[in-house]
């Protein structure tokens, strides 16, 4: 493995373990995977379609997300929104995340 | 039928989740339709079978994209792995060695142990032994493959066989109670050995009807004695009840051992036993009984000595564990 792949790797690691919780702060008004995935690379966080997707189904899963099917423009599309057990969470996850900041912040210093 | 129909097809024949199969593929259908839609009205051209194959080409692979939903993208998961390590060496050793015995003793009983009639009876002992163990280890990963998909929780985890390790253990004396896996796992291994013996799964033609008489007693205490080795792998330790079982079958082993050592005629000698000894042999078919008689009265002596050591060890755990509650 080259050092590009590497760093590509942990790279893919590092984003991997924050897209649960971007998915979810975006959610609080409902919106289509392709929606989601268009709000999170215009603010800057870039997910692939293959993580994206199967990650909204385990989150629905797990109950923290509710999904309806609607008909628009003659298209069926699939709308996610943070369910009340999504809504319990995440600010115990927000909090989560600050406190892994402060402490890598201190770390890299 | 589109492009993108047909590639939704593709991803849908790969899914391995049984349930949201469709609803997987209406999903991507209508965000390939978006994607392509966007694409469109980007360049200010309308949608084409090139736009088409660009976006999917991008999209990547079916096997790929069926991939990313699949819950189980191996075929034993971790899960069930470590035991699945278990039994397989379990079956793969026992196999090998029980096969390994009976090649030995039809060598010795059905060749004068040189010429063609040897080589050939190695031959394909061997190749049987080979091929046997190929199926085993198949039918292992059968089985352990419908068990990760079909049974929820097996009452293992991983943490059964890591976590719940206590470091502080390696401070301490082993525990009386603690089981030793080697020894189980070998006493398996014979176990099974023995049940095929004595219930002429290989054709042994010295087994007389004096001796079959002994067979289903020993047969319960073989079967007992496996289960009970199983159960003590999963427990890890020793308690009442697993100690008086074993209690309870030894003397029973060491019953039947010593009533068989006072039976005559356990062995039977016809001449088609002798028809491999060859006639210059300087072991007449006086001698072979002879042989033959004092190696079962040896064997049965040697199961009396283990068994009483076994139940030796059984009764003084028991007296200990009482002891100390």
């Amino acid at each position: 493995m080259t050092n590009t792949e590497s760093l590509e790797n942990v790279v893919l690691e590092l984003r991997r373990g924050v897209i649960v919780l971007a998915a979810l702060s975006q959610l609080s008004t409902e919106q289509y995977g392709y929606s989601l995935l268009k709000q999170l690379a215009d603010q800057g966080l870039e997910v692939d379609q293959g993580t994206l997707y199967p990650l909204l189904r385990r989150l629905e899963t797990q109950g923290l997300l509710e999904s309806v099917w609607k008909l628009e423009e003659a298209r069926p599309r699939r709308y996610y929104i943070i369910s009340a057990e999504g809504k319990k969470i995440l600010p115990k996850l927000k909090k989560e995340w600050a406190d892994i900041v402060s402490v890598m912040k201190k770390m890299l210093a | 039928m589109k492009l993108i129909d047909r590639y939704v097809n593709e991803v849908g024949k790969r899914l391995l989740v049984f349930q949201g199969r469709e609803d997987i593929e209406k999903e991507l259908r209508s965000t390939l339709e978006d994607m392509l839609e966007e694409r469109a009205q980007k360049t200010s051209k309308p949608a084409d079978e090139a736009m088409e194959i660009e976006l999917l080409k991008e999209y990547g692979s079916p096997e790929q994209v069926a991939m990313t939903y699949n819950p189980h993208p191996y075929l034993i998961g971790p899960r069930i792995f470590p035991l699945f390590l278990v039994i397989m060496r379990i079956v793969l050793l026992s196999t090998t060695l029980g096969m390994s015995i009976v090649m030995v003793i039809q060598l010795i009983t059905q060749s004068p142990l040189m010429g063609s009639e040897f080589t050939e009876i190695l031959g394909n002992g061997l190749g049987n032994i080979f091929s046997t163990l190929i199926s085993a280890a198949g039918y292992v990963v059968l089985a352990f493959a419908i068990i990760e998909r079909t049974v929820p929780d097996l009452g293992i985890s991983k943490e059964d066989f890591n976590e719940k390790w206590d470091p502080a253990s390696l401070a301490k004396e082993p525990s009386p109670d603690s089981v030793k896996r080697g020894e189980l796992i070998t006493e398996i291994v014979f176990t099974f050995i023995g049940l095929a013996i004595i219930n002429e799964i290989f054709y042994f033609p010295i087994f007389s009807d004096e001796f079959r008489k002994f067979v289903p007693w020993i047969n319960v205490i073989f079967v007992t004695e496996i289960l009970l080795d199983i159960y003590l792998l999963r427990k890890a330790v020793w308690d009442t009840a697993t100690r008086l079982v074993k209690i309870v079958m030894e003397v029973g082993m060491i019953a039947i051992a010593f009533i068989m050592l006072k039976t005559p005629n356990l062995l039977i000698f016809t001449a088609d036993t002798f028809k491999h000894i060859p006639e210059n042999s300087s072991l007449g078919a006086e001698g072979f009984m002879a042989i033959a008689n004092l190696s079962i009265s040896i064997a049965l002596i040697v199961v009396i000595i283990v068994s009483a050591v076994d139940l030796g060890k059984a009764v003084i755990g028991l007296w200990r564990s009482n002891r100390k509650s």
